[in-house]
C-alpha cells in the first residue's frame, strides 16, 4: 500500500493571518507527506499546529501559499468538491467532538454523510450497509456493545475511539489528528494512540497528528515537524534521534523572545478557553432558568 | 483636637490629626459603576411609578366600597354552585326570599362539558405543534450561529418580537373574517403564528449555546449545511426546543380563556357564555373556572412529566407540575450495557446480531412517550378537524383590501379616536402593569427573602412561604383576573390587583432563589462579627442580590405589559380595549393602528428590558 514517492499533502510557503491578529498563526510553511508516512508536529500551543491541520481539509483558509491535498488545490475547492474531498480526509479533534445526545452508532454514521445526500435524522435513516460498516468499526474499537448508549455517557477515551470509528466510516486516505489525547489520562491515551497506529497500518493510512509532548512524539511517530511561533523549525525522521537532540531543537524552555511569546499565547489561550467555558455553562444555567420561569409570552 | 490620644494610629507618619483627616478627605472617591446607578435608578423608577400608578388608577376608600357591594351582589349571585349535570331551581318564598334545589338532570352536560375540554386541548396541542414546525426556520435563521446571513438574524428576530407583541386575539378576528366559516383554522393558526413569537426565541437561544466542536467535525468529513444543521446542531439543541414547546402549550391553554371572548370554542366559550346568560349562566361561573384551573394543573403535571421522559432527566423546572413530578419520579438508575460476549468468535456475527437495537425497559418507555406524544398531536388536529382547503382557497381578501370599505386594512388609522384618547389607553395599559408590578414586588419584598434558605428563620417560615408562592403560580393568573374584573365589576384597578397577587407567585420564588445564590462568605464574615440576623440580611445578602433583582423586576415589568394588554380585551380598558372595540366592529384599519401601538409599547419594554440587563452583566 505504502506507495512513496507521491505527496499526499504538499504545503508551499503557507500563510494564515487571522483578521484582527496582529501575529501571523502561520508563515512560510512549506512540507510534503508521502503516503504512508506518519508525521507528528510537535509544538507548543499557540505555535500553529491546529492551524496547519486544519488546512489539509479545508476547515482554514489560507492567507498566502497554498495547500494540495489528494491532488486538490484546497482553496480552489468549493461546495460537493470541497465535501467529497473532506469525506476522504478524516479528522480527530482533542475534545473527541462528536455529537453527546446521539446514540454511539449515530455518531458512526455521521462519518458517512459526504458519501449521502440530504439530511439524516435516526439511525434507521442510513442504509444497512452502511449501518453494518459502523458496526464493523465500532467492533473494531472495541465499543460494539455500547452501540445504542447516548455518546455522552461514555468516558472521555471511550469518546475518542467513537471518533476515530467515525472517521474509519469515512473510508480516509488520510487521518488528520490534532492533539487527540491531550484531553485523556495517560492509560486511555497510550490505548487511543495505539489504537490509530494499529489502524494505519492496517490501512496504509497516511497520519498526522500533532502532539505537545516530545517523548510520546518520539516513541510514536516517523517523522517529527517541530513548529515554533508559526515557522517549521524541525523536520526529521525520528530514527536515531534522541529526546536531547530534539529538546534542544525545540528546546521547552524558555529561551528566546519567539519563544516566551509562544508560551504566552498558550497561557492566554487556555484563560480563554476556560472563560468560554465557563460563559457557556453560565449561559446554559440561565437559559434552562429562563426556560421556565421567564418566557416571554 | 490635637490633644485627642488616637488610640492606634493608622501609621507612624502621621502623626498628627489633622494630617490624618486630610488624608482622610483625599481618598479618591471614584464615580459609582454604571451598572449600581442603573440598579438602584431602575429600582426607584419602578417604586415611584408604581405609587403614581396606583394613584392614578385610584384605588380610593369610595371606589373600594363599590368594589365589595358588587363583589357580593356576585356571589349571591353566582350561588349556589351549578356543576356540570346538576340543575339549580330557584323558587321565591311567601316571605321574599328564595330558595334554591339543586337536582341531578343527567349526564348529557357533562359530556358537553367534556367535549369543551377536548376542543380547548385540542386547539391548544394543534397550535403549539404548527408554532413548532414554524420556528425551526425562523431559529435557524435568528441564531448568529446558523444564520446564512447578518440582515437574516436582524429579519427573524424582529419576526419574533412581532409575533409576541400581536396578541393571538387579533390574529383569530383578522383569519376568522378571511376564511369565514373555516372553523377551527383561524383560532389554531392565530395560536401559532403568536407562539411562534416565543418558541422562535428560544429555540435560536437554544441553537446559539450549542457546542460548536460537534459541527465542525460534521463539516470536516464532508457533511453539507443541511446535514451539518440535523445532526450536528438539532440533537443538542433538540431538548430545549421539546421544553420549549410543552412550556408553551401550558401558556397556551391559559391563554385560550381570551380567546373565548371572541368566540373561539372551548372553555373560554364556556365561561363567556355563562357570564352573558343571565342568572342561570352566573351559577356556571365558579364551577368553570375551578375545572379551568384544575385543566391547567393537570396538564402542567403531564407535560412536565413528558418533559422528563423526553429529555431522560428530571424537571429542575419551578413550576407545579416540576415540582410535582420531582418528586414522584426516582432517578432511573443508568443503564448499564450488557457485557459483550467475549466468547462469540465469530466477529460478523456479533455484528449482525446488533443491527438490531435490543427492546430494553428504557428504550421501551421512551418510544411509547414518543409516540403517545405524536399521537396527542395527530389527535389533536383530527378532532379540531380544521377546513384546511381554505388555506389556499376562499380566501376574502378583497374584503380587506378594498379601501372603500371601512373594514379595509390599508390605512391604519384611529377612527373616531384621537391620539389623545390613544394615550390616554396606552397610559391606563401602563399603568396597569406598573402598578401591578408595584404590587408584587411590596408583596414579594417580605415573602421573597422569608423563601431564602439563607434569610428564613427556620425551615417552616421558608417552606411556608414557599409554598404560598408555588400555590399562586398554580393558578392562572389571567383567569383570576377575569373572574376579578367580572365580579367586581372594577376594570383597571381589579387588573392591576389580579396580576399584581398573581405575579408575586413569580417574582417571590425569583427573588428566593438570588438570595440563595449569593456567596456564603460575607454572609459568615459579618454573622461571626457578631452581626445580628437582620443585620446581616441587610448588609450582606441585600446588596449581593440586587443585581438579580433588577433584572426580575424588569422581566415581571415586561410580561406585565403584555398581560395588562390581553385584560384590556376582557374589560380592564386601556390599549387592549380600543383593540376588542375594533375587532368587533371588523375595522381592520384601528386594528392594524392599535396593534402598531402594542407593538411599539412591547418593544419599547424589551428594549428597555434588554438594555437594563446587559448593563448589569
Amino acid at each position: 500500500m505504502t506507495d512513496s514517492g507521491t505527496p499526499v499533502v504538499q504545503i508551499t510557503d503557507l500563510g494564515k493571518t487571522y483578521p484582527g491578529a496582529g501575529t501571523p498563526a502561520l508563515s512560510g510553511v512549506s512540507l510534503d507527506v508521502l503516503r504512508g508516512e506518519i508525521v507528528v508536529l510537535l509544538g507548543l500551543s499557540g505555535s500553529g499546529k491546529s492551524t496547519l491541520l486544519r488546512h489539509v481539509n479545508g476547515l482554514e483558509t489560507p492567507t498566502g501559499g497554498e495547500v494540495v491535498s489528494l491532488g486538490e488545490r484546497v482553496s480552489g475547492l468549493r461546495g460537493r468538491a470541497l465535501r467529497s474531498l473532506r469525506g476522504r480526509v478524516g479528522f480527530i479533534f482533542q475534545q473527541f467532538e462528536i455529537v453527546g445526545p446521539l446514540t454511539v452508532l449515530e455518531n458512526v454514521l455521521t462519518g458517512a454523510l459526504s458519501t449521502l445526500r440530504g439530511p439524516r435524522v435516526g439511525t434507521w435513516t442510513y442504509p444497512k450497509r452502511l449501518r453494518l460498516r459502523a458496526l464493523g468499526h465500532l467492533d473494531r474499537v472495541g465499543l460494539l456493545d455500547r452501540a445504542y448508549q447516548r455518546a455522552d455517557t461514555l468516558s472521555g477515551g471511550q469518546q475518542q475511539r467513537v471518533a476515530i470509528a467515525r472517521a474509519l466510516m469515512q473510508d480516509p486516505e488520510i487521518l488528520l489528528a490534532d492533539e487527540p489525547v491531550a484531553s485523556l489520562d495517560p492509560e486511555s491515551s497510550s490505548q487511543v494512540m495505539g489504537l490509530i497506529r494499529e489502524i494505519a497500518a492496517e490501512r496504509g493510512l497516511t497520519v498526522i497528528c500533532s502532539l505537545h509532548q516530545v517523548d510520546l512524539a518520539l516513541g510514536w511517530g516517523d517523522r517529527i515537524v517541530g513548529l515554533r511561533a508559526g515557522e517549521v523549525v524541525l523536520d526529521t525522521s525520528t530514527d536515531g534521534l534522541s529526546r536531547e537532540q530534539v529538546m534542544e531543537i525545540y528546546g521547552r524552555v524558555a529561551t528566546t523572545t519567539a519563544e516566551l511569546h509562544a508560551i504566552e499565547t498558550e497561557l492566554a489561550e487556555t484563560r480563554e478557553a476556560l472563560a468560554s467555558e465557563e460563559d457557556r455553562e453560565a449561559a446554559r444555567h440561565r437559559f434552562e432558568a429562563d426556560l421556565i420561569d421567564r418566557e416571554p409570552s | 483636637m490635637t490633644t485627642v490620644h488616637s488610640p492606634a494610629p493608622p501609621r507612624l507618619d502621621s502623626p498628627s490629626a489633622a494630617a490624618l483627616a486630610q488624608r482622610i478627605a483625599d481618598v479618591p472617591r471614584p464615580a459609582p459603576r454604571l451598572a449600581s446607578v442603573i440598579s438602584y435608578g431602575v429600582i426607584v423608577a419602578i417604586v415611584a411609578l408604581g405609587i403614581w400608578s396606583i394613584i392614578a388608577l385610584d384605588y380610593s376608600l369610595k371606589s373600594i366600597e363599590g368594589t365589595w357591594a358588587n363583589l357580593s351582589r356576585f356571589i349571591a349571585m353566582a350561588t349556589p354552585l351549578q356543576w356540570p349535570g346538576w340543575n339549580v331551581v330557584g323558587t321565591r318564598q311567601e316571605d321574599g326570599t328564595t330558595t334554591y334545589v339543586t337536582e341531578w338532570v343527567g349526564l348529557e352536560p357533562v359530556w358537553e362539558m367534556g367535549g369543551a375540554i377536548l376542543i380547548t386541548l385540542a386547539l391548544v396541542i394543534a397550535g403549539t405543534a404548527l408554532a413548532t414546525v414554524l420556528s425551526v426556520p425562523v431559529a435557524y435563521g435568528a441564531a448568529r450561529n446558523t444564520s446564512p446571513h447578518p440582515a437574516v438574524v436582524v429579519l427573524c428576530r424582529g419576526i419574533g418580537v412581532v409575533a409576541r407583541a400581536i396578541p393571538d386575539v387579533a390574529f383569530v378576528v383578522f383569519l376568522a373574517f378571511l376564511w369565514f366559516g373555516s372553523g377551527t383554522l383561524p383560532a389554531i393558526v392565530a395560536i401559532g403564528l403568536h407562539s411562534v413569537g416565543m418558541i422562535s426565541k428560544m429555540m435560536a437561544d437554544a441553537i446559539e449555546q450549542i457546542d460548536e466542536g460537534p459541527r465542525t467535525a460534521i463539516r470536516s468529513a464532508g457533511g453539507s449545511k443541511t446535514q451539518e444543521f440535523w445532526s450536528g446542531v438539532v440533537p443538542q439543541a433538540l431538548p430545549a426546543w421539546v421544553a420549549v414547546s410543552l412550556h408553551r402549550a401550558d401558556i397556551n391553554l391559559r391563554g385560550t380563556v381570551i380567546l373565548g371572548v371572541v368566540g373561539v370554542a372551548g372553555l373560554g366559550y364556556e365561561l363567556d357564555e355563562a357570564l352573558h346568560a343571565g342568572p342561570s349562566g352566573m351559577r356556571r361561573v365558579i364551577p368553570i373556572v375551578v375545572i379551568i384551573i384544575v385543566l391547567c394543573i393537570l396538564f402542567e403535571i403531564l407535560s412536565s412529566a413528558l418533559r422528563s421522559r423526553l429529555l431522560g432527566v428530571r424537571p429542575a423546572g419551578r413550576g407545579v407540575g416540576d415540582t410535582i413530578v420531582r418528586a414522584l419520579s426516582r432517578r432511573p438508575a443508568a443503564g448499564t450495557p450488557a457485557p459483550a460476549s467475549a466468547g462469540a468468535a465469530d466477529r460478523g456475527a456479533r455484528i449482525e446480531a446488533a443491527l438490531h437495537r435490543p427492546w430494553d425497559r428504557n428504550r421501551l418507555t421512551t418510544n411509547l412517550w414518543i409516540w403517545g406524544a405524536i399521537a396527542a398531536v395527530v389527535w389533536a388536529f383530527a378532532y379540531a378537524d380544521p377546513d384546511v382547503s381554505r388555506l389556499v382557497s376562499g380566501w376574502r381578501f378583497d374584503q380587506v383590501s378594498n379601501p372603500d370599505l371601512d373594514r379595509a386594512v390599508w390605512p391604519p388609522n384611529f377612527g373616531s379616536r384621537d391620539a389623545d384618547d390613544v394615550l390616554a389607553a396606552v397610559l391606563t395599559t401602563v399603568q396597569i402593569a406598573f402598578a401591578a408590578t408595584f404590587i408584587s414586588a411590596v408583596i414579594s419584598a417580605v415573602a421573597g427573602p422569608l423563601s431564602a434558605r439563607n434569610v428564613a428563620p427556620n425551615g417552616l417560615v421558608r417552606n411556608g412561604f414557599r409554598g404560598f408562592a408555588l400555590v399562586l403560580r398554580a393558578i392562572p393568573d389571567l383567569v383570576v383576573a377575569i373572574l376579578f374584573i367580572i365580579a367586581t365589576g372594577f376594570g383597571p384597578q381589579a387588573g392591576a390587583l389580579a396580576l399584581g397577587i398573581g405575579g408575586v407567585g413569580l417574582l417571590a420564588k425569583l427573588i428566593g432563589d438570588s438570595m440563595e445564590e449569593v456567596p456564603r462568605g460575607p454572609e459568615r464574615a459579618l454573622a461571626s462579627s457578631g452581626g445580628t440576623r437582620t443585620q446581616v440580611f441587610f448588609s450582606s445578602t441585600v446588596p449581593l442580590s440586587v443585581p438579580a433583582l433588577v433584572s426580575h423586576l424588569m422581566y415581571l415589568l415586561e410580561q406585565n405589559i403584555r398581560s395588562a394588554t390581553l385584560l384590556g380585551v376582557v374589560g380592564a380598558g386601556g390599549i387592549g380595549f380600543l383593540l376588542l372595540n375594533a375587532l368587533q366592529g371588523r375595522h381592520f384599519d384601528q386594528v392594524i393602528a392599535f396593534l402598531l401601538v402594542i407593538i411599539a409599547l412591547v418593544f419599547v419594554v424589551e428594549t428597555a428590558s434588554v438594555l437594563v440587563r446587559r448593563a448589569l452583566r
